[in-house]
């Protein structure tokens, strides 16, 4: 039963429920007596133990018998019925506060239900789909395919019949809108206007299908649902690179990808063993959840709602189930328990959330060959050394000074250098992140991280042979951290940074003192206090050492301690991170130097620590391959050859970076995050530790199977998961049509509204999943889409009379083709394709095409948005920057969204800004001239010029009324411009401007914003 | 019936569509050369089929509410109450010692340690009016109309960090995505304006952290968006005509749009096309009435003196705003929600409520007395408040360079509230002697929300819409209630 057409469209009710409303049929408690019990009942007598009245539930038949609210075959000693009918405002259900009293055929409903023996059986979505056998208008002359058998038959029993096929134009256009979101090239209309090939339509499909604009097109669908955007979200808002991710949908979608892959790979790709980068690329479906970077948060509250968001968004996307509703309790309508959905959240909730530096092979080879020609440079730096006065050779002098320069380095370098011993620890500790050692004898930090976080660490100092008296600290970069390292700061502070509030050292028996402290790098981001060494030995929280700017190096921070320590027992280092956001460190390492033969401060090097090993190698032991690995990095530093290494640096500048792109990453076992059951949902009050597992309602996952992310991506696209071809095969009909079979894209739980054409639903779904060798369609995307747009339902012209408007407003029952405004994307693109603009790259990283400054500028920050030059500024507005809190313009007025939400469904809505956007954005005006100016340069008659604007914008050719409204307006503006009441030069913005050409920037202007131009009909 | 239920029984769109279906037939060309013909905003008002309806107009109610309008000052970085409400002498006495733990319990601040030491108030404070209300020295102006507003010392909410408390406040949830309180009553009661959009938003000051998701429309129809609108320049995005276009070329070309439109609409049928030939008319009104909305010449000396507004002046935006806010009022906008940011006190608190108050307070009364003196505060409800309270302790920071300032506080701060359906000259709720908790007639976010729908006339709990399989409200799923003790 369908609520919105219960009382006030009647004969919309007889038409889509015809067999109940008045036959004797028995009612089906699927498809009408659990909608009213659900609607009505469930909220207290449902699912939820905590909101359960009475201990009643009526969504399970034996407690609903046992408490003889249903008497099976005895309505009247059936109290429900009694209950619902009474007229004692205190007894009646739903009470007043909870709702209305149901109508009189609801109630005549439950009773012959009742009377009928009160069966129950499962939601019809919970069952998994099942092949029906073909209706017998199979056989129609109109069917072209089972999809038309099961429309057909359906509007048969309505007594209505299809429309007639679509002309070839619109035929054309639509469905190179619906395979490719933009509009046909007139040529090619007109010769599939005329050809007499059976085979052409199929053809054109074809071509479309394998075109990239396919993979482009349908990738935005696809980014609506996983909620891609290029920025952050909140406050701040700050731009994230992931676009990457985007690039793998697209290339997914034109590789056709099978759908069952298409999932395991963006949920779980890093963990399919020998996860490919690509793999791992397409795991950012889940990153794309909002950051909050606002200073002062807890980062672990919002990790939380990005974990609610992730479960939502998969229950949407994969089980059509608003699994959202059971995170502050158990489902009132669906069968999906507060435990069931903290148990799905575990599933998902075992990764480390990093960076991953994209190495494609173009900028791998772009790398290789500037490192090529810099190792060439560096071969040959020698030669450039001055020669020493004299008169030998050149060659020789110049070897002879290097020689003495360097050796005279070497010395005084070896007199400086101190023989640091890396530490390891025995032991680290801290409040929460997990610190692994490496093989360098480094540090290095996963999981997750806090506004204080506290490592403890013990070093063994018995295998010493020497008191020692400084302690070094050598922050070092990594790819997997954020910016490359050394910190974890991923908001609010530089990304990468790091802050080091306190060093404490001590032994066992006393706390260690440090007398100075020097750093090799230091700059505190946000705020403006020191950076300063001793910072983090005065006691005081708020100061300490980061080294901001420096991301991707490794720096370093040397502490002398007041007195030598002896060699033995254990030293403890506690570093604390305390800022108001956390920051830190990702991978770092603990050295201590020996007593010195001298009374001298140690400090920190700006020099590599492998060249200060080797320059405190005992002389004699050093290797002529290390005396060599000295000599180029004198090579580097020396003044001698600065001019000289000019070119290197400028080569080193040029090396193109890697993108990064965010990805997921799945703990060590070692380390497993717990999943708890949060009361109310709230992140402050957890409950009990819950196990990962999928909705108990639903078929567990195989037994072999370790319930982890990867199985749970696995189970979402196997037969145990009845939703997911129904769902998926749904979405894709609602693109073509407008509406889905099931309206609720998201929603098939029992509150939803039962799909129009279940059989059609089903077939669709069983051949869907069902594979190529069987004759299915093995989950190709491509060939469900070939099959809708091969259908006569979909060929069927859109054109509707008043009496079928007031039948089926929303073309449910499909007696005529679609028709609806195209997407925000779509309607740029149109403009853009019209004018000839386009550039027609694929993917890559997001343009900004150009829009008033004001609409950033109202973001936080004041965001500026430099327009895009040349063919950026005119890409497919796919690649648009979408910045969460202010979005483009021109596409949110139309409905695109932000990307903070995943939007299975967008609204269509039909508004004056729309109007004003089309008139007067300079970004479509700047379109608009263009398309004038090609008009004028294809054809010199008035009409010719009309019909070519026309034309580009609509494909079809204008009727003769329409071209000739359109000249007339132009012949009209013409003459005011002659007269001087309007001025080319002003509205074309160039002194050079004719009258005519303004006259015809305003006709294509005008024609840009027809209904027609927007709309696929 | 819920609201939701209303919306699903009659899809606002689907009636629209058939309204204006068949009112078409009077036929736009008759439209058009009215349209022609006249001249100016009012003439445009003759030209349009009035009987046509967009999805923001007026609908019904459901029951008789006091006011008919909202403005809503929206204080962005959360005021110190401390500074200009709650006046609390004890503080200055502990000044320096830190709260007792048993004070603090487990709350979670953003940027100050729970054992930070207690700053004294930096103002002084004295009685006010008849009704003897308290406010610091920092409020001269609003002393002078304190009888006309109801304050509020007890609110309290649940988030602690700018953007989600923005947030909250605005869309009675914490994280970006669901409809601003605007949008709930352009979906729910639409706009009494034909030319204007049913809900605007007007900014000044700082930035604002919960950014524009703050006036979004979340899963409601897109026409329910707020509006950006500007004081200067283009007031609303792209209502000016592209350069060198006169208004008769706009006509022109508006007239073509109608008659090419209606063509295909003769061959197609879709309703849809009468729909963007409806709102292609109406956004020629706004292109008519736009220029006028923001023209303050019509406004008087005295009336800009008072607001202390001075057209196209930066320094002065706040004002400026409250001014086209009160004009926004009288053209029948639903919504007005007015953002001043700079509120955000971490340090030197002192200096930091003087100028942001100097700011906005000669404007936020003047916008009381001038609605007064038009008769349009009793049906015109205004609202005055950040997003929360800042902490009795003190904030100070080596690192970020911070000295007396106050951290972000959600358990206690204070708000005031004024005309329609709002009882006058009375404060309500009481904090401990600290500030730091509520101790009596506790206000939450949401209950404030469920007010102000209620002086609309609209019930919290049956303004709701399907989404996801919820029936979502404003104020969410806990249980809230208007407070009667604030209401007239």
């Amino acid at each position: 039963m369908e609520t919105p057409y219960k009382n006030l469209l009647p004969f919309a009710l007889l038409l889509l429920l015809p067999s109940l409303a008045f036959s004797q049929e028995p009612p089906s408690f699927v498809r009408d007596i659990r909608p009213i019990l659900a609607r009505n009942c469930f909220a207290c007598h449902g699912p939820d133990e905590e909101n359960r009245e009475a201990e009643l539930r009526l969504d399970d038949r034996s407690v609903a018998v046992k408490q003889k609210a249903i008497v099976p075959g005895k309505p009247a000693e059936s109290v429900l019925l009694a209950r619902i009918a009474s007229q004692d405002e205190f007894e009646r259900m739903p009470p007043p506060d909870a709702g209305k009293p149901l109508t009189e055929a609801e109630q005549d409903l439950l009773r012959r239900w009742i009377a009928n023996g009160a069966k129950y059986e499962e939601h019809w979505a919970f069952v998994p789909p099942k092949l029906p056998d073909l209706p017998p208008e199979a056989e129609d002359p109109w069917v072209k395919n089972p999809i038309d058998a099961f429309v057909f038959a359906r509007l048969k029993s309505e007594g209505l019949s299809p429309s007639p096929q679509a002309d070839r134009i619109t035929m054309l256009r639509r469905v190179t809108f619906d395979l490719t979101g933009l509009p046909p090239k007139p040529e090619d209309a007109d010769a599939f206007a005329s050809t007499k090939d059976p085979q052409a339509y199929q053809d054109i499909v074809s071509r479309l299908l394998a075109s990239q604009e396919y993979g482009e097109h349908w990738a935005r669908a696809w980014l609506d649902l996983a909620r891609y955007a290029d920025t952050n979200g909140y406050e701040k808002d700050r731009p994230r690179s992931i676009w990457p991710y985007r690039d793998w949908v697209i290339k997914a979608i034109n590789e056709d990808m099978p759908f069952d892959e298409f999932t395991v790979q963006q949920l779980a790709g890093d963990m399919l063993p020998g996860a490919t980068q690509s793999q791992k690329i397409a795991t950012g479906f889940h990153r794309n959840t909002m950051l909050n970077e606002e200073g002062g948060i807890d980062p672990l509250e919002f990790r939380f709602y990005a974990m609610v968001d992730r479960v939502a968004t998969t229950g949407a996307v994969w089980l059509g189930l608003t699994t959202g509703c059971a995170q502050c309790h158990t489902h009132k309508y669906d069968p999906i328990t507060h435990t069931d959905y903290y148990s799905m959240m575990a599933l998902l909730n075992n990764a480390d959330e990093p960076d991953l530096l994209v190495k494609d092979t173009v900028t791998l080879k772009q790398r290789a060959e500037i490192e090529k020609q810099v190792s060439q440079l560096q071969a040959n730096l020698p030669k450039y050394f001055p020669p020493a006065p004299g008169d030998a050779a050149e060659d020789v002098r110049r070897q002879q000074n290097l020689e003495a320069k360097f050796t005279q380095w070497l010395k005084e370098q070896q007199g400086k250098a101190v023989a640091w011993q890396t530490l390891i620890p025995t032991k680290l500790q801290t409040n929460l992140p997990r610190l692994e050692v490496l093989e360098d004898g480094s540090i290095f930090s996963t999981g997750d991280i806090t506004k204080r976080d506290v490592f403890s660490l013990t070093f063994p100092l018995d295998k010493l042979d020497r008191p020692i008296v400084a302690i070094r600290l050598e922050v070092l970069p990594d790819d997997s951290l954020p910016a490359s390292g050394p910190g974890r700061c991923y908001y609010e502070g530089r990304r990468g940074d790091f802050f080091l509030s306190e060093l404490n050292a001590a032994t066992a028996t006393e706390k260690v003192k440090f007398a100075s402290g020097s750093h090799s790098y230091g700059k505190i981001s946000i705020g403006n206090g020191t950076a300063d060494a001793k910072n983090v030995f005065d006691g005081n929280g708020s100061t300490g050492w980061s080294t901001s700017g420096g991301e991707g190096k490794s720096h370093q921070l040397v502490l002398n301690f007041a007195k030598p320590l002896e060699p033995n027992g254990k030293l403890n280092i506690e570093m604390i991170f305390e800022r108001h956001f956390a920051a830190s460190l990702g991978r770092f390492r603990i050295s201590v130097a020996p007593e010195q033969t001298d009374e001298r401060e140690i400090v920190a090097k700006q020099q590599p620590v492998e060249i200060e090993a080797l320059l405190a190698k005992d002389v004699s032991s050093i290797t002529q391959a290390e005396r060599n690995s000295l000599q180029d990095y004198y090579l580097s530093v020396t003044a001698e050859l600065a001019e000289a290494r000019k070119e290197i640096d400028a080569l080193r500048n040029r090396l193109p970076k890697f993108g990064t792109t965010l990805v997921m990453e799945e703990r060590p076992a070692d380390n497993p995050r717990t999943t708890h059951r949060h009361h109310r949902g709230e992140y402050l009050s957890p409950e009990e530790e819950v196990t990962p597992a999928v909705p108990t309602f639903l078929q567990a996952l195989p037994e072999s199977a370790k319930a982890n992310r990867l199985s749970f991506a696995r189970w979402l696209v196997s037969e145990r998961n009845p939703l997911v071809a129904r769902v998926t095969v749904n979405r894709r009909w609602q693109a073509f049509f407008g509406t889905g079979l099931v309206r609720t894209p998201d929603d098939f739980g029992t509150q939803s509204s039962p799909p129009s054409h279940p059989e059609l639903l089903d077939y669709l779904a069983v051949q869907f999943i069902t594979p190529k060798s069987e004759g299915g369609l093995g989950w190709s995307t491509k060939a469900l889409d070939r099959l809708i747009v091969t259908s006569a339902t979909y060929q069927q012209s859109s054109h509707v009379s008043k009496e079928m408007l007031a039948t089926d407003p929303e073309n449910r029952l499909l007696a005529r083709g679609p028709r609806f405004r195209v997407k925000a994307e779509v309607v740029r693109d149109i403009f853009l394709t019209a004018s000839g603009k386009l550039t027609r790259k694929l993917g890559g990283p997001s343009v900004r095409p150009p829009q008033p400054g004001i609409v950033t500028a109202v973001a936080y920050g004041n965001g500026s948005w430099p327009a895009s030059t040349g063919a950026d500024r005119f890409r497919r507005s796919l690649y648009t920057f979408s910045k969460r809190t202010a979005p483009f313009a021109a596409y949110a007025v139309f409905d695109a969204p932000s990307g903070e939400n995943c939007i299975a469904r967008r609204n269509r809505s039909n508004t004056p800004l729309q109007s004003l956007t089309l008139l007067n954005d300079e970004m479509i005006l700047e379109l608009a001239r263009a398309l004038a100016d090609n008009a004028m340069a294809a054809d010199t008659s008035d009409k010719g010029r009309a019909v070519f604007i026309f034309r580009q914008l609509l494909t079809r050719v204008p009727t003769e009324s329409e071209s000739s409204l359109l000249i007339d307006y132009q012949q009209k503006q013409l003459a005011r411009l002659q007269s001087g009441e309007l001025k080319a030069a002003e509205i074309l913005g160039s002194d050079k401007a004719t009258n005519a050409a303004a006259a015809w920037f305003l006709v294509a202007r005008a024609v840009m914003n027809l209904d027609e131009v927007i709309t696929k009909q | 019936m819920t609201q939701n239920q209303r919306q699903n029984n009659l899809p606002l769109l689907g009636q629209t569509r058939r309204h204006f279906f068949q009112g078409c037939s009077v036929g736009l060309g008759q439209i058009a050369l009215a349209s022609l013909l006249s001249d100016g905003a009012t003439g445009a008002e003759s030209a349009v089929d009035t009987k046509t309806e967009l999805p923001t107009a007026a609908k019904p109610t459901h029951f008789p509410g006091k006011a008919k309008r909202v403005i809503y000052l929206f204080m962005a970085g959360a005021p110190s109450q401390l500074e200009l409400f709650d006046n609390k002498p004890k503080l200055a006495e502990l000044e320096g010692k830190p709260l007792p733990p048993s004070v603090i319990k487990g709350q979670r601040y953003a940027f100050i340690q729970p054992d930070a030491a207690v700053l004294g108030p930096r103002f002084k404070f004295a009685q006010h009016g008849e009704s003897g209300a308290e406010l610091s020295e920092m409020l001269p102006h609003l002393a002078g109309v304190v009888d006309d507003v109801a304050i509020v010392k007890s609110m309290h909410t649940d988030l602690f960090n700018h953007a989600p408390a923005q947030l909250f406040m605005n869309t009675g949830f914490g994280i970006p995505g669901r409809p601003a309180m605007g949008s709930w009553l352009s979906y729910g009661i639409g706009s009494e304006s034909k030319d204007l959009p049913a809900f605007v938003v007007l900014q000044s000051g700082g930035s604002l952290s919960g950014g524009a998701a703050m006036w979004s429309n979340g899963f409601l129809p897109g026409a329910h968006q707020g509006v950006p609108l500007r004081s200067q320049g283009d007031p609303i995005l792209h209502v000016s005509n592209p350069r060198g276009l006169d208004r008769r070329a706009q006509r022109d070309t508006i007239d073509l749009l109608g008659k090419l439109n209606r063509k295909q609409l003769d061959v197609v049928g879709d309703p849809e096309i009468a729909t963007r030939i409806n709102a292609y008319e109406m956004a020629y009104r706004m292109q008519l009435r736009a220029p006028e909305l923001t023209d303050f010449s019509q406004e008087s000396k005295s009336t800009l003196d008072a607001y202390g507004a001075n057209p196209g002046d930066g320094k002065t935006a706040f004002a400026n705003n409250c001014l086209l806010a009160r004009r926004l009022a009288e053209r029948g906008v639903r919504f007005i929600q007015v953002y001043h940011g700079g509120w955000d006190h971490h340090s030197n608190v002192e200096g930091g409520v003087r100028s942001a108050a100097k700011q906005t307070d000669q404007a936020a009364a003047a916008l009381l007395k001038d609605l007064k003196q038009r008769g349009m505060l009793e049906d015109t409800l205004v609202i005055w408040g950040g997003e929360f309270g800042r902490t009795p302790m003190v904030e100070a920071s080596a690192a970020l360079g911070r000295t007396a300032g106050r951290d972000h506080h959600p358990q206690a701060f204070s708000m005031w509230l004024a005309g329609g359906g709002i009882k006058p000259g009375i404060t309500l709720g009481k904090t401990d002697e600290l500030g730091f908790h509520v101790v009596e007639d506790g206000v939450h976010v949401q209950d404030l929300q469920a007010t102000i729908l209620h002086c609309l006339g609209m019930d919290h709990r049956k303004l709701t819409f399907r989404h996801r399989g919820l029936e979502f409200k404003l104020t969410g799923v806990e249980e809230h209630h208007p407070v009667k003790k604030l209401l007239a």
